[in-house]
């Protein structure tokens, strides 16, 4: 398949002179959760942006963006609906096999009670969920996630990473996905992407004090680990 | 979900029903007295039953004027709806982006500069042209600011529309001043009336209509994929400038076929998309159809207003547009914020 990797080369992005991402490297393996870490503005928006610009037009990639404009007034089941469409076909009603993978996703992330909903009247987490359910929709074999639970509470944030963690254990999919908990990212996620001032600093398999506190120009501290994971404190 | 979908088909018979109706009772109305069981006559081909006079008048004069406010009506509505949901503004109307405008002038320069003749029949004449080029330049202008930005910015076209759109209005105003003996031909052209529709104009505007409108229908899907943002439309195989490109260049056709006809007409496709919503159809393609056909009824409507009132006179269809139409949007949001306080949620 030529989906088995995805191959970030010298990816460059300036806005005006500014470089916002200088001369990415990168191969992000299949069957994994990638994550990118990194101070605000430090390019992951960017990074994402364009990797889904540059690949997604050949490949089998799905996206979901860190905000939505507002004004889409769709119901919620509607809006996960989107990520069946096809442009090929005249008629955009659901075929069966895409009215189960929409009630799917629509229940793996907990939209049944919302889903007559208008997108614009729902509150920025259940937006977040949305938006999720739509790119789960489009079962892809990779999904870029930006900042997806940057509004959930707790539960819905475990739900999502937990959903993320049982799709490529059973089903072999891959993600790329930035986020900004630290600790959400290690107790997820295979591998690290560590971005600084739109360098990449490291890519790690595991991440410790000396790092993160590099990466985020703030201290961290070990907490004692818990079945062999180590979590970090910022002090 | 189901239960919604049906309810959409059951809005748009109606809706069409509706708009049926208006074009007949409309065609009864004008100087000379037609019944409306005349119309119907006329309609189901019994012609051979009815006066040759009556015959000629529903013929030549009121199915013409009917059909073309309703072809207008329904054009512009649509237009409206596209431009709304492609720049996710409630406030994007053709007019607003300057492409209403922008045609107005080219159709003018036609009229001022005698370059208004006759090309093919005498439906399609040089200010159709004129409006054609006018309405290309400023989507040009429109689409390249849109673009320049590298991610297409909403809010800096619009802007960019509207000083597009005060640009072409001063040019029209010098155009005038300085041409004072086709003044009011311009001007009362620019007004907007239906008084002048002829059989050879309604078929020219029926072509484009029928070409530009189910070509939008296809494409309006992808409305609302460009919603998700640039990179999620993209992964669904929806390239961006293209589908903006694509809707755009039709609409502006469908505009400025419908502002050479009949002069500018504004609100109808800034109002009826909104009343449509209303009325709970949000998917794209939906509301493309319905806003067809409230828009048509709507311009039937205003028209029938337009040549009754101020009889045997005419009065400016821009004038009774607003005037029927505003009162009634404003009660329904009035009419919608009650709901929403009493129900407690937000439409």
């Amino acid at each position: 398949m030529s989906l088995e990797r995805i191959e970030a080369e010298n990816i460059t992005v300036k806005y005006g002179k500014r470089t916002v991402l200088d001369s990415f490297t990168h191969t992000f393996e299949p069957h994994k959760i990638h994550c990118v870490l990194g101070p605000n503005g430090c390019g992951k928006t960017t990074l994402v942006k364009a990797l889904v610009s540059k690949y997604a037009s050949g490949k089998d990639i799905s996206y979901v963006p860190q905000n939505v404009y507002g004004n889409v007034a769709l119901s919620v089941y509607d809006t996960v609906a989107l990520g069946r469409y096809d442009k090929s076909r005249f008629f955009t009603g659901l075929t069966s096999e895409d009215k189960e993978l929409v009630d799917k996703a629509v229940k793996d992330m907990e939209l049944e009670a919302l889903s007559d909903r208008i997108f614009d009247t729902l509150s920025g987490g259940e937006k977040q969920r949305c938006m999720t359910a739509r790119a789960l929709a489009q079962n892809t074999s990779w999904t870029i996630l930006d900042e997806p639970s940057s509004s959930l509470d707790i539960r819905h944030n475990q739900l999502t990473m937990k959903k993320l963690e049982s799709l490529r254990d059973n089903e072999g999919k891959s993600f790329i996905i930035v986020l900004h908990d630290v600790n959400t990212a290690v107790r997820f996620a295979d591998s690290f992407i560590l971005m600084k001032e739109g360098k990449l600093i490291a890519v790690r398999e595991a991440l410790d004090e000396k790092i993160l506190s590099e990466v985020f120009d703030s201290p961290f501290e070990q907490i004692s680990p818990r079945d062999g994971t180590s979590y970090f404190c910022p002090l | 979900m189901q239960k919604q979908h049906n309810l959409f088909w059951l809005k748009l018979t109606i809706a069409v029903i509706a708009t049926l109706f208006a074009v007949a009772a409309s065609c009864c109305l004008g100087s000379s007295n037609v019944t409306l069981h005349e119309v119907f006559k006329y309609f189901s081909g019994m012609k051979d039953e009815l006066p040759s006079t009556v015959v000629t008048i529903i013929g030549r004069v009121r199915v013409p004027r009917v059909m073309t406010a309703a072809l207008c009506g329904g054009a512009l509505a649509s237009v409206g709806c596209v431009m709304q949901g492609l720049f996710r503004n409630p406030m994007a109307d053709p007019s607003v982006l300057g492409i209403s405008s922008g045609s107005a002038l080219g159709a003018a320069i036609a009229i001022v500069s005698g370059l208004n003749i006759v090309i093919i029949g005498e439906g399609f004449t040089g200010s159709y042209i004129g409006a054609i080029i006018g309405a290309a330049v400023t989507w040009i202008m429109v689409f390249m600011i849109a673009r320049s930005s590298g991610e297409y910015d909403t809010s800096s076209t619009l802007l960019a529309g509207i000083a597009i759109s005060s640009i072409m209005s001063a040019f029209i105003t010098v155009l005038m001043t300085l041409h004072m003996d086709s003044m009011e031909r311009v001007y009362m052209w620019m007004l907007g009336t239906f008084s002048s529709s002829t059989v050879a104009k309604m078929k020219v505007l029926a072509v484009v209509v029928a070409v530009c409108v189910p070509l939008l229908i296809w494409v309006s899907p992808q409305i609302d994929v460009l919603k998700l943002g640039r990179e999620a439309a993209l992964s669904l195989g929806v390239n961006q400038s293209r589908a903006l490109g694509v809707t755009l260049c039709l609409s502006s056709v469908l505009l400025a076929f419908c502002v050479a006809n009949s002069g500018i007409i504004g609100f109808v496709g800034l109002i009826i998309p909104h009343i449509v919503t209303f009325f709970r159809v949000y998917k794209a393609r939906h509301k493309l159809l319905m806003c067809f056909f409230v828009g048509a009824f709507f311009m039937v409507v205003c028209d029938s207003v337009a040549k009754t009132i101020v009889a045997p006179g005419e009065m400016a269809i821009g004038a009774i547009t607003s005037l029927i139409g505003a009162p009634y949007f404003l009660w329904l949001l009035a009419v919608s914020r009650i709901k929403a306080g009493r129900k407690e949620e937000k439409l």
